[in-house]
C-alpha cells in the first residue's frame, strides 16, 4: 500500500481540486483522507455518504459541579480568558471561550470544577461517488485541527487500506507547515505539492518543501495556473530543480476548474487541457509508486 | 546497550511506528538480557499537540542509547534530542522491531 499526501505550503493554490482529481482517476484502487479539517471541502467534489460517524474528541473543558458551587467568583476573577459569567446570580461557563487550561479547578476552594474531555466534532467513513471509501471529519464551531485528528483520520485510512486491499492511501493535508501537516506525513510513501507563481507561492513552497526534507519522504511538485506569471514559474522551476524535487507538471490557468467546481465536479470530469495534464501525472505517479 | 523503538504493537513481530511523536508504544531492548520492556505512550498520542516535545521528554526519562523510529523526530524534538547522547536510526517503519534490530545490528539503518 502506497500513501500519496498532497500539500501546497500556500492555501488556495489548487491542491484540493487536483487530490479531488487524482481520487477519481484511482477510483476505488484508493482510500481518501482529507486532512484539510480546518476546510474539509472534498466532500463537496467527492459526494460522499457520510455513512458511518463517531464523535471526536480533543483537548479539555471546564464543567462546574453545581451542587458544590457557592458562587463565589473566584473562578471568574482568576479565568485569564473570561470563560466564566454571572448569569441569574450563577456562575456559568462559555464552552468558546474555554481553553481548557484547568486553572480554575485548581483554584477552586469548593472543588467544584472539573476538566472532562472536549467534543470538538465528528470523524466519518463514507462511500464517494465513485464507490471509493473516504475518511473525513467535521470540526464543531470554535474547534481547530490538530495532528491529533489528522493522525486519527489517516490511521484509519491506513487501516482501511490494509484490510481492503487498496493500493493507494490519497491524503489531502492543511495548507501552512504546522502541526496537522507534521502529522499527516508520517509513514507517506510521496509528497505531490501544489503550487502557483507568486511570491507566495513560492516562500510557503520554500517552507514546506523543508519541512519534508527534514522526514526523507521524495517529493514532487505541481504549478498550477503556472502561465500568469511565466517569471514567477521560472524562479520556482529554478527552486524544484536544485532541491532534488520532481517536477511533475506545469498546469495553465483554465476557468473549467472553477466551473467544475460550481458543477461538484473534479476537472477529470469535465473536458478541459488541464484533464490531460493530471491524468498524465497520475499515471506518471502510479508508475514510480508502484516500482 | 539499551534501544528504544517507536513501536505499533508490544511484540518482537510488531511493525515500526512511523511517528516519533505519537507512537503508539515505545519498546526498550535491554541487550544484556534480551529482555523487551513496553511503554504505552497513548497519553501522549492523545494531545491535540506538543506530541513530539512529550515523547522526546519520555526519552531523556528512558535514557537509551540509541532510538529506532521511522519518518520522525521532527525538527523540534530532533532539536530537544540533541543534549541527550543517543544515536537516532530513522526509515525503519515497515519494518518489524525484529527486522529493524537485525538491520541496525547489520549496519544497514540510516542514522541521523
Amino acid at each position: 500500500m502506497k500513501e500519496v499526501v498532497i500539500l501546497s505550503g500556500k492555501g488556495g493554490t489548487g491542491k484540493t481540486s487536483i487530490t479531488g482529481a487524482f481520487a477519481v482517476l484511482a477510483g476505488q484502487q484508493a482510500i481518501i483522507a482529507d486532512c484539510d479539517v480546518d476546510a474539509a471541502n472534498m466532500h463537496l467534489l467527492l459526494a460522499p455518504d457520510f455513512a458511518e460517524r463517531s464523535d471526536f474528541y480533543s483537548g479539555e473543558l471546564a464543567v462546574i459541579d453545581s451542587n458544590k458551587c457557592t458562587q463565589c467568583g473566584i473562578c471568574a476573577y482568576k479565568c485569564r480568558f473570561g470563560a466564566f459569567s454571572l448569569s441569574n446570580g450563577t456562575y456559568v461557563l462559555d464552552p468558546l471561550s474555554c481553553e481548557g487550561c484547568g486553572y480554575c479547578q485548581i483554584t477552586c476552594p469548593e472543588g467544584a470544577i472539573s476538566l472532562v474531555p472536549r467534543k470538538a466534532g465528528q470523524v466519518f467513513v463514507s462511500t464517494t461517488k465513485v464507490g471509493s471509501t473516504m475518511v473525513h471529519a467535521k470540526l464543531d464551531i470554535g474547534a481547530e485541527n490538530s495532528g491529533k485528528l489528522v493522525a486519527k483520520v489517516k490511521n484509519s485510512a491506513q487501516e482501511l487500506a490494509k484490510l481492503k486491499h487498496k493500493e493507494f492511501v490519497i491524503v489531502d493535508g492543511s495548507p501552512g507547515i504546522g502541526c496537522p501537516v507534521v502529522s499527516s506525513l508520517a509513514g507517506a510513501s510521496y509528497v505531490v505539492l501544489v503550487t502557483e507563481p507568486t511570491v507566495s507561492g513560492l516562500h510557503d513552497l520554500e517552507r514546506i518543501a523543508g519541512v519534508i526534507q527534514k522526514f526523507r519522504i521524495p517529493m514532487g511538485c505541481i504549478i498550477n495556473k503556472f502561465d500568469i506569471n511565466p517569471e514567477m514559474s521560472t524562479q520556482i522551476s529554478h527552486f524544484i530543480s536544485s532541491n532534488g524535487i520532481d517536477y511533475l507538471a506545469n498546469i495553465p490557468f483554465d476557468p473549467s476548474f472553477t466551473k467544475a467546481m460550481a458543477d461538484a465536479k473534479t476537472i477529470v470530469e469535465t473536458q478541459s487541457p488541464a484533464k490531460l495534464i493530471i491524468e498524465e501525472v497520475w499515471a506518471t505517479l502510479t508508475k514510480k509508486l508502484i516500482n | 546497550m539499551k534501544i528504544a523503538f517507536t513501536a505499533a504493537g508490544t511484540t518482537w513481530d510488531s511493525q515500526i511506528d512511523s511517528r516519533f511523536g505519537r507512537t503508539e508504544f515505545i519498546v526498550i531492548l535491554n541487550e544484556e538480557t534480551q529482555q523487551l520492556e513496553v511503554i504505552d505512550n497513548s497519553a501522549v498520542k492523545n494531545e491535540a499537540h506538543g506530541a513530539g516535545t512529550a515523547t522526546a521528554q519520555k526519552m531523556y526519562e528512558l535514557k537509551p542509547d540509541v532510538l529506532i523510529t521511522g519518518n520522525g523526530p521532527g525538527d523540534t524534538a530532533a532539536t530537544a534530542l540533541k543534549n541527550l547522547n543517543m544515536k537516532i536510526f530513522v526509515d525503519a517503519h515497515n519494518l518489524t522491531l525484529q527486522q529493524a534490530y537485525n538491520s541496525y545490528k547489520s549496519g544497514s539503518l540510516k542514522q541521523l
